[in-house]
């Protein structure tokens, strides 16, 4: 075959095959969870010969090929499931059954070619494209020359037959990849049945169950191994109530309250606001003014891409009214940025009164109460606590991140802040919601370590800047199964202490420390 | 801190710092990604960006903390001002209030980070000019007085973004060449990049050294 003509193909065609691999690369940069249907889908305009044509040209240039295949196949098998059903690339191969074909010459192929080009459309066959890896030059050439030009002499007979022959071969492959490609989705969808059979025998366990004699069974060995597999999202939020307790006594009577205070303060600001008179208010009262008008600023940049809680979203009020009310009951906490990622995912599980009640007992919790009235020498020691267990887990890490003096505050105060929510997908972050409500503190700081594991070898090429960049701003592919088993292999014992007893002899430390020297200066 | 970078000639540490809903993240998304960033999260704590840019033939490699910007977190990000040797103070032209917390953020950074630190105003959202309640000649007055150099920038189209991080980062180069910032002194925000550092040692080493870098 002469080369000639596949470089006519190449420069004919490099452009769109340009235009493709970047409508296909995009998707990769998407969040993950139900971005199917935002895929910027190829025009369905692709003429079918045209893609084929393409076909050749990755045998020409390989590198096109591999990209192609990379940034492809691992997305579609992996996010877009349904997609992958109708894999636009059988249809070429399976729309032209092989009988039609036989008696086709190359020219009439191509004439057909010539005729279909910017009329028939198909979206391009990502399959095909991948195929051209494995066959030789040889055969993608015969693609090439079945879209030979008219200007330019057809092949002979020989020629059309051999190409013939191996554009069968090529179909033939193609439908034994079809099959291999079914009997993998099935796999997936046994496994995905599987998992939706034990979330259903495990949500029966739970309500049957567990639930009714929550009391006796909560703690025992049964229930906390089927707690770890991650609540049944059916029960979460019940299991999260129970477990976070009410040791505030807060009832949906005295939610309403908070309500209609926090209620009446939007009005009254909202009346006052136009005088802009902050400036001379007593500095409380500005203060408090400047926390209502950042919750409605950080409500509209509380998970955006779900679209829920942003204004006129079905969640915004809500979401308001939750963070409004416990400003009201709680002023001396007030608002701090972060809540707004946890009375969301509260909100996600519980109903309004509900999720208030768990909102304000989650965060009198000691570790919550020290982060949110950003106690900073509070803090320290949980940071601190955190790197004795670093050390103990992590020691090469540990001694990595030391030698660019990236301290733990860099990464931890998002995850703990936010419990998770921001920088996790947010089914994960629920995941590790379920065990923090079983564990407490330790499992938000174990989580942390289980992230660092996960990463380590990553993390041990990287700079300090790259690392900070890495940890504030996790990989969204991250999967729960991985981390689990990486949170599991986390041991939080340090020579026979536990997390409670570290983190209160650290205490003590301080307490001794503070007869010597005068407290850090706060803010 | 040991950094080593392909090369560039200095490592410069970048702030910025500013009231919440300024558009911190948004400025930072927009000069990394030239793009704007429209369903942004609100910053906990801190985020990271990185860029090398070209300032006069010089390569500096900007490394950029961004701060949450809640007045409550500003005993955590004040932790974070030591070394710097530049800042993008951001306020809103939309809401007074973030200009008036200017002189409590400024004097932060003068205190905390370093008396040299190179501090560039920036009135952001100038897009929102219709809802504007900072005029510039206001804004610029108060830089001139502070010291301090000024620019309205739109995060959203990108004007004088990427201008306000250069022209910070040329300033402290000018300063290094007149002598006034001194690399070498610790806590100067300043680095020496792995270029210049190539400068110092041999070159075979040098050369090892950036194969070790590549990929990272």
């Amino acid at each position: 075959p002469p080369a000639p003509l596949g470089f006519t193909d190449v420069n004919l065609n490099s452009r769109n095959t340009y235009e493709v691999s970047r409508r296909r690369s995009a998707p990769e940069h998407l969040p993950h969870g139900g971005t199917a249907p935002a895929e910027p889908d190829p025009p369905p305009q692709e003429p079918a010969e045209r893609a084929r044509h393409r076909v050749g040209i990755a045998g020409a240039g390989s590198s096109f090929a591999e990209f192609f295949t990379r940034n492809f196949f691992t997305k579609r098998t992996k996010e877009l499931k349904p997609a992958v059903q109708s894999a636009p690339g059988w249809k070429l191969f399976g729309k032209v059954p092989p009988r039609e074909n036989l008696p086709k010459d190359s020219k009439i192929i191509q004439q057909e070619y010539e005729a279909r080009t910017g009329r028939m459309y198909k979206p391009p066959p990502p399959s095909a494209r991948r195929k051209n890896i494995e066959f030789e030059p040889l055969s993608t050439t015969a693609l090439i020359l079945e879209d030979r030009p008219a200007n330019l002499p057809a092949k002979s007979v020989e020629e059309a037959l051999r190409h013939r022959q191996e554009y069968d071969e090529m179909v033939a492959e193609a439908k034994k990849r079809e099959i291999k490609e079914a009997h993998k989705r099935k796999k997936i969808m046994r496994e995905r049945f599987k998992q939706e059979e034990n979330i259903a025998s495990a949500m029966v366990i739970w309500v049957n169950e567990i639930l009714p004699n929550w009391e006796g069974m909560r703690a025992t060995r049964r229930v906390r191994e089927l707690w770890w597999q991650g609540l049944p999202p059916s029960v979460r939020g019940k299991v999260w109530s129970l477990a976070v307790g009410n040791e505030l006594n807060i009832t949906p009577e005295l939610y309403e309250i908070f309500l209609s205070r926090a209620k009446e303060r939007w009005k009254s600001f909202s009346e006052t606001s136009t005088e802009n008179d902050i400036e001379d208010a007593g500095a409380s009262v500005a203060d408090r003014e400047a926390s209502l008008e950042l919750i409605k600023l950080d409500i509209s940049r509380t998970f955006p891409s779900l679209y829920i809680f942003q204004k006129g979203g079905p969640y915004h009020d809500l979401l308001h009214s939750v963070l409004g009310a416990y400003t009201c009951y709680r002023p001396d906490v007030g608002y701090v940025q972060g809540m707004s990622f946890i009375a969301a995912v509260l909100i996600l599980n519980l109903e309004e009164a509900d999720a208030f009640i768990a909102f304000a007992n989650l965060l009198n919790k000691p570790c919550q109460l020290a982060f949110f009235r950003v106690d900073h020498s509070m803090m320290l020691k949980y940071f601190a606590a955190f790197e004795v267990f670093f050390e103990e887990n992590l020691p090469k890490l540990f001694l990595h991140f030391k030698s660019y003096s990236l301290t733990p505050d860099i990464y931890l105060i998002d995850w703990i802040f936010t419990l998770y929510s921001k920088s996790l997908p947010l089914d994960l972050a629920c995941r590790v919601w379920d065990v923090f409500c079983r564990d407490g503190e330790e499992f938000l700081f174990r989580t942390g370590l289980g992230i660092l594991r996960l990463y380590e070898d990553i993390l041990l090429q990287m700079d300090f800047i790259h690392i900070a960049q890495f940890l504030t701003k996790l990989p969204e592919d991250i999967t729960s199964e991985k981390l689990f088993s990486c949170i599991a292999a986390i041991q939080m014992q340090n020579s026979n202490k536990k997390w409670a007893q570290v983190f209160a002899s650290l205490m003590k430390d301080n307490k001794e420390g503070d007869k010597n020297h005068s407290p850090a200066p706060k803010s | 801190h040991f950094f080593f970078f392909q090369s560039s000639d200095f490592l410069f540490k970048f702030l910025v710092i500013g009231n919440a809903g300024t558009g911190k993240s948004c400025l930072l998304h927009q000069f990394i990604e030239k793009k704007f960033k429209d369903d942004s999260n609100h910053t906990i704590g801190v985020e990271f960006g990185s860029k090398i840019i070209n300032v006069g033939g010089k390569y500096v490699k900007l490394q950029i903390w961004d701060t949450a910007g809640q007045e409550r977190f500003r005993s955590v990000t004040r932790s974070y001002y030591r070394g710097a040797a530049g800042a993008l103070l951001v306020y809103d032209i939309t809401s007074r209030e973030t200009y008036n917390a200017l002189t409590n953020w400024l004097t932060d950074a003068r205190m905390l980070a370093s008396q040299n630190i190179v501090i560039i105003l920036c009135g952001n959202k100038k897009d929102l000019d219709a809802d504007r309640e900072v005029t510039f000649l206001e804004a610029s007055r108060f830089a001139q007085e502070n010291e301090l150099m000024f620019l309205e920038t739109s995060a959203l189209t990108g004007e004088n973004v990427e201008e306000a991080f250069v022209q910070c980062a040329r300033k402290i180069l000018n300063k290094i060449e007149s002598g006034e910032l001194d690399p070498e002194r610790m806590g100067s925000g300043i680095q020496y990049g792995d270029a210049a550092l190539r400068q110092l040692r041999s070159p075979r080493r040098a050369q090892a050294q950036s194969a070790q870098e590549c990929g990272c």
